[in-house]
C-alpha cells in the first residue's frame, strides 16, 4: 500500500516531537450488503473504504490522527498532528523494517461473485423461514461480505499485512397471531471467502429463525426472581464474554477499572471453569492472522480450573501493565485507534452430563438461546437477554417463556457455575467497545449457574 | 481528481450508462478528541474524513455505491448500477428535485471555536473539579472532550443542490467513588456553551456516584415507577424504530395502521421537529425541506415518520425524516429532534406524586434487552426506593420489564424537566415520566 521510503518519512514525522513509538496503519476494504424483505431484494449497497491512521506513544501517553486521504502529504500531515500532541525530549529512530505478509487469499473471492449468486443463497433462507409455519408473518434476510486488506508498520521494524475476508448471512423472522408478535433470528458467519457457504446451510438458518419466533409466540411471560439457570452452548457464551471477557481486556485492567485487576494466579471462577481466547482458529468469525498492531494472533489461556492465568493486552495497555502484547489489538477500521479486544472467546468443554444438570436443578430457567448483553467492567455488573427460554419445574422442562433477562456481577456468577457440559460450540456476534464494532465469536458448552437474578414480567416464580 | 470534478463526472457517467437519475451525497468532516487522566493527555485523536455516496435510479429502483477514493467514476457507477438491477421490490423510490429551504441558525458553540490548547485545558479542569468535589472520589475513570464539523452536500441530475454544515461539541466525566470495599462509577455530560461550566458537570457526576452507596436490590414484584428524564430519554431512544414508516410497512412495528387511534395516555404528546432551535436543519438526507409535526397528540397517534419512498407507498408526503447515517448507507428513516412535550410538575413534585415506588436513574443493555419489533423490554436498572414521596435508599441489581405501548398508556404524569441527548442527526428529548406499574425482578 505504501513504499518503504514513504513509510519511513511518515514515521519520522510522527517521532519529530520526541515520541518513543510510532505506527502507521492503512486499509483498503471493499464490502457488499444486500437485504431481502418478504422475498424481494429491497436494498443493495457496495462500499470501498480507504484510509490511514498514525499513532504515536510517549511513555503511556498516546495520540492518534486518521485521514481518508492517503497521499504522502496527507499522511505526513496526520503524523505531525499526532506528534504535536505529545512533545517530549526522548530521541528515537526508526528500526529497519522486517517485511512479513500474513495474507491468505480466499478460495472464492467476493469480487468473483455476482449479486445473483448472493441472492440465490438469501432466497433459500427466506423460503425455508416462510415454509416453517403459517404463523411466520415476515422474514428478513441480509447478506454482508467484506474483504479487508490491512497494512501496519512501526518504528520497531514491524512491516506486516493481512487480508481478512468475512461473510455473514442473517435471518430475522417475525411470527404473529391475534395481534401478538415475536421474533427469532439466526446469523452464522465466517472469516472466509464465498466458500463459507460450504459450511452454512441458508435453509437451516431460515428454519432456525422461524422456529425461535414461533416457539416464543406460544410462550408465557418469564417469571422474575433469583433461581438456578442452565445456559446452553453456542451463543450462551455471551455470559462469559460479558461477565468476564471485557473485564480481562487491558483497556480496563491497565487503568485499574476492572474487578480482575491484580488477580493473576488467584481463583476467580469455580474450579470446573477454564476459558480461552483463541484468534488462530482457522476461518472462524473472530479469527485474525495478525492483530492490528502486527502481532501474530495466538491462543491465550485466560482461566484454568478457576485460576486467572492471563489478560488480553495491546501495546499501550502492555506499557501500563509492564506486560507483553497478546495479539489482541483490534479496531473496526482506520477511524479508530486499536485497543485490546476479544477474538474467539469460550469456556472450555467440561465433563458434566447435559441432562443431569437440568434433572437436578429443581425450579428454574433453561436458557436455550441467548441474545446480546453488556457489562460495566469496573463493577462487573452485566445483563443479557434470553431469546429462547424454558421454565423448569422439579427438574423437567415444562413450557417456553419469553422476555427474560439475566443480570448479575461477573465475579459472583463465575463462582456459581456448578456444571460444565462436554461439548463446546460457538456462535457469531458483533462486539462494540472503544475501538468500534468488531466481529467476535462467543462459545461454551451447556453450563449451569446455581443462582442468578432473572428479570421478566410474568410474576414471581 | 477534485471533489467537484469527480462528482460531475460520476453524474454524467451514470446517465450515459443508462440510469434514469443519479444522486451524490458528499460528507466531509473533521474531529478532535482528547482524554485526560491523572492530569495528563491519555488519548488524543484528530481526523479528516470524507466519502462520496452514489445513488442511481433505474425504473424507480435505487442502487448504491460508496467510495473514499476520488478516482474511477465509471467503476463507482457500474457498482451502483449492478446493485439497482437486482432490486425486486416493487416500491418506487423517487428522488427529490430542486427545493428552497428555510434559513436556519444553529446556536453559537464557543468550545468548537477554541484552540486545541484551550480545549485541553478545559478537559484538565473537568478532572480537577471532579477530584475536588468529595473525599470519596478515588479517581476519574474517563474524562473526554470532543468537537468537530461536518458538511453534507447532496446533488442530483434532477437539479437538487443542497448543502448544510454543522458542528458538535461535548464533554463528559466519569468519576469512581469508593467507600471501603464499595465502589461505584457515574457519569455526566455537557454540550456546547454548557461545557464551560465544568464545576456543574463534575458536581452532578460525583453526586450521582455518592448517592449509590448502600445500594441493594428490592423484593421482586410490581412497582410504581418514576423514570428520571435522563433515563427516560435513553429508554425512549431504543423504541424510536417503531415510529419508522419503513419498519411499519415491513411488518416490523406494532404502530402499523394505528394512525388516529390512542396509543398512550392523554398526558403523552410527542413532536418531531427538525427546526428545533438547539439543533436545527433545513432539509433531510434526501433534500426534503424540514417539516415540524405532532407524532402523538394527547395520546392519539398521528403519523409515522416518512421518507420519499415510504410516503409514495403510503400515498402521503414525506415528513422530512430521510436519514443516511453515512454516505455509504442507503436512504432510511430516523427521527430528527424527537421529544415528549413537558408537563408542569418539577422532579420533586413528581416524586411526591410517585408516593411509593421506584425512581429509575439508569438502564443498561438497551441494545439487547429491548425488542422494538414487539415493544417488549427487560432491562438491568438502578435507582432509588421511595416511600411516602421520600427517597429511602438506593437500589441496584434489579430489572424492570414491560411492554412499550402498555407503558405509554400507563403514564400518569409528565414532568416539566425536558432533557435532550447529545445533538446529532437525531436528538431525543424527554421529561421525567411517572408510570403506574412495571414488573421488577430483585431478590
Amino acid at each position: 500500500m505504501i513504499k518503504e521510503s514513504s513509510a519511513q518519512l511518515v514515521l519520522e514525522a510522527a517521532l519529530s516531537t520526541g515520541g518513543d513509538f510510532a505506527e502507521l496503519y492503512m486499509e483498503d476494504t471493499v464490502s457488499n450488503s444486500l437485504m431481502m424483505v418478504n422475498g424481494d431484494v429491497d436494498n443493495a449497497t457496495s462500499a470501498r473504504v480507504t484510509g490511514a491512521g498514525v499513532r504515536v506513544f510517549s511513555g503511556v501517553r498516546s495520540a492518534y490522527a486518521y485521514t481518508a486521504d492517503t497521499s504522502l502529504d496527507a499522511l505526513i500531515g496526520a503524523a505531525k498532528a499526532a506528534a504535536a500532541a505529545l512533545a517530549s525530549d526522548s530521541r528515537m529512530t526508526v528500526v529497519p523494517f522486517r517485511p512479513a505478509d500474513y495474507s491468505v487469499a480466499p478460495r472464492i473471492p467476493y469480487a468473483t461473485i455476482d449479486n445473483a449468486a448472493r441472492i440465490a443463497k438469501m432466497r433459500e433462507a427466506h423460503l425455508a423461514a416462510k415454509a416453517y409455519s403459517e404463523e411466520i408473518a415476515q422474514a428478513i434476510v441480509s447478506l454482508a461480505d467484506i474483504d479487508k486488506t490491512m497494512f501496519v508498520c512501526n518504528t520497531e521494524g514491524v512491516w506486516a499485512s493481512d487480508r481478512r475476508p468475512r461473510m455473514r448471512i442473517a435471518v430475522q423472522a417475525v411470527a404473529a397471531k391475534d395481534g401478538d408478535s415475536q421474533t427469532g433470528s439466526d446469523s452464522p458467519g465466517y472469516a472466509r471467502g464465498f466458500e463459507g457457504f460450504e459450511l452454512i446451510d441458508p435453509a437451516a438458518c431460515g428454519r432456525e429463525a422461524a422456529r425461535q419466533a414461533v416457539t416464543m409466540l406460544h410462550a408465557d411471560e418469564c417469571p422474575a426472581g433469583v433461581m438456578p439457570v442452565v445456559i446452553d452452548g453456542g451463543f450462551g457464551g455471551v455470559i462469559f464474554h460479558e461477565a468476564c471477557g471485557h473485564s480481562l481486556e487491558a483497556t480496563s485492567v491497565s487503568k485499574g477499572n476492572s474487578v480482575f485487576c491484580g488477580k493473576l494466579g488467584t481463583q476467580i471462577a469455580a474450579p470446573c471453569v477454564s476459558a480461552v481466547d483463541d484468534g488462530t482458529m482457522e476461518g472462524e468469525w473472530g479469527s485474525l492472522h495478525i492483530d492490528d498492531e502486527g502481532t501474530p494472533a495466538r491462543r491465550n489461556l485466560l482461566i484454568e480450573n478457576g485460576i486467572l492465568k492471563g489478560y488480553l493486552i495491546d501495546k499501550l495497555g502492555g506499557r501500563r501493565m509492564g506486560m507483553e502484547p497478546t495479539g489482541s489489538s483490534r479496531r473496526q477500521d482506520y477511524t479508530f485507534a486499536p485497543t485490546s479486544r476479544m477474538t474467539n472467546t469460550f469456556i472450555c468443554a467440561g465433563k458434566d452430563d447435559p441432562e443431569e444438570m437440568i434433572r437436578t436443578m429443581g425450579d428454574g430457567i433453561f436458557a436455550a438461546y441467548m441474545g446480546g448483553g453488556s457489562v460495566n467492567p469496573l463493577t462487573g455488573e452485566f445483563n443479557f437477554a434470553v431469546r429462547e427460554g424454558y421454565l423448569v419445574r422439579d427438574g423437567k422442562i415444562v413450557a417456553p417463556v419469553r422476555g427474560a433477562t439475566l443480570i448479575g456481577r461477573g465475579a459472583d456468577v463465575l463462582m456459581k457455575i456448578d456444571r460444565v457440559g462436554p461439548r463446546m460450540w460457538m456462535a457469531q456476534g458483533m462486539c462494540g467497545s472503544l475501538s468500534g464494532s468488531i466481529p467476535t465469536n462467543v462459545g461454551q458448552p451447556r453450563i449451569r449457574v446455581s443462582q442468578i437474578t432473572v428479570g421478566g414480567k410474568g410474576g414471581t416464580l | 481528481m477534485t471533489y467537484n470534478d469527480f462528482r460531475k463526472s460520476v453524474l454524467d457517467t451514470a446517465l450515459q450508462l443508462g440510469c434514469d437519475a443519479a444522486e451524490t451525497v458528499f460528507i466531509e468532516g473533521d474531529s478532535f478528541r482528547v482524554g485526560i487522566l491523572d492530569q495528563e493527555i491519555d488519548s488524543y485523536s484528530v481526523s479528516r474524513k470524507f466519502g462520496i455516496g452514489l445513488r442511481v435510479q433505474v425504473e424507480g429502483r435505487n442502487g448504491y455505491a460508496y467510495t473514499e477514493k476520488l478516482e474511477d467514476p465509471e467503476e463507482l457507477c457500474r457498482r451502483a448500477l449492478d446493485n439497482a438491477r437486482v432490486i425486486s421490490s416493487a416500491d418506487e423510490h423517487p428522488m427529490q428535485g430542486p427545493q428552497t429551504y428555510a434559513e436556519v441558525t444553529a446556536p453559537e458553540d464557543p468550545v468548537c471555536d477554541m484552540s486545541e490548547r484551550e480545549k485541553i485545558e478545559l478537559a484538565l479542569d473537568a478532572e480537577r473539579k471532579a477530584l475536588a468535589v468529595d473525599s470519596h472520589v478515588e479517581r476519574v475513570a474517563s474524562n473526554m472532550l470532543s468537537t468537530g464539523h461536518t458538511t453534507i452536500h447532496i446533488t442530483n441530475t434532477l437539479g437538487l443542490n443542497a448543502r448544510r454544515s454543522s458542528s458538535f461539541s461535548y464533554s463528559y466525566v466519569s468519576p469512581i467513588v469508593r467507600d471501603g470495599e464499595e465502589v461505584h462509577d457515574s457519569f455526566a455530560f455537557r454540550t456546547g456553551r454548557e461545557m464551560l461550566d465544568t464545576a456543574s458537570m463534575a458536581e452532578e457526576a460525583v453526586r450521582d456516584g455518592l448517592a449509590q452507596f448502600g445500594a441493594a436490590p428490592v423484593a421482586s414484584g410490581s412497582y410504581r415507577i418514576l423514570f428520571k428524564n435522563i433515563t427516560a430519554v435513553d429508554f425512549f431512544e431504543a423504541f424510536t424504530p417503531m415510529f419508522s414508516a419503513d419498519n411499519a410497512q415491513k411488518g416490523l412495528s406494532p404502530l402499523a395502521g394505528r394512525e388516529g387511534s390512542a396509543i398512550g395516555s392523554a398526558h403523552v404528546t410527542i413532536y418531531d421537529d427538525p427546526l428545533y432551535p438547539t439543533n436545527p436543519r433545513a432539509f433531510d438526507d434526501e433534500g426534503t425541506p424540514s417539516v415540524t409535526k405532532t407524532v402523538v397528540e394527547n395520546g392519539v397517534f398521528r403519523t409515522l415518520l416518512h421518507n420519499l419512498k415510504t410516503a409514495k407507498k403510503a400515498g402521503c408526503t414525506s415528513t422530512s425524516n430521510a436519514d443516511r447515517p453515512s454516505a455509504a448507507s442507503p436512504v432510511g428513516i430516523a427521527p430528527s429532534n424527537f421529544y415528549m412535550a413537558p408537563g408542569t410538575d418539577d422532579f420533586d413534585a413528581m416524586k411526591k406524586r410517585l408516593g411509593n415506588g421506584l425512581i429509575i436513574t439508569e438502564v443498561s443493555g438497551l441494545h439487547a434487552g429491548v425488542n422494538p419489533v414487539t415493544g417488549d423490554f427487560s432491562l438491568l436498572s438502578k435507582g432509588f426506593l421511595v416511600e411516602n414521596g421520600e427517597i429511602v435508599r438506593p437500589v441496584e441489581q434489579i430489572t424492570i420489564a414491560g411492554s412499550f405501548l402498555k407503558l405509554l398508556s400507563d403514564i400518569e404524569a409528565v414532568g416539566s424537566d425536558l432533557k435532550f441527548t447529545l445533538p446529532g442527526s437525531t436528538m431525543l428529548g424527554m421529561p421525567s415520566i411517572l408510570v403506574s406499574s412495571l414488573m421488577v425482578a430483585g431478590k
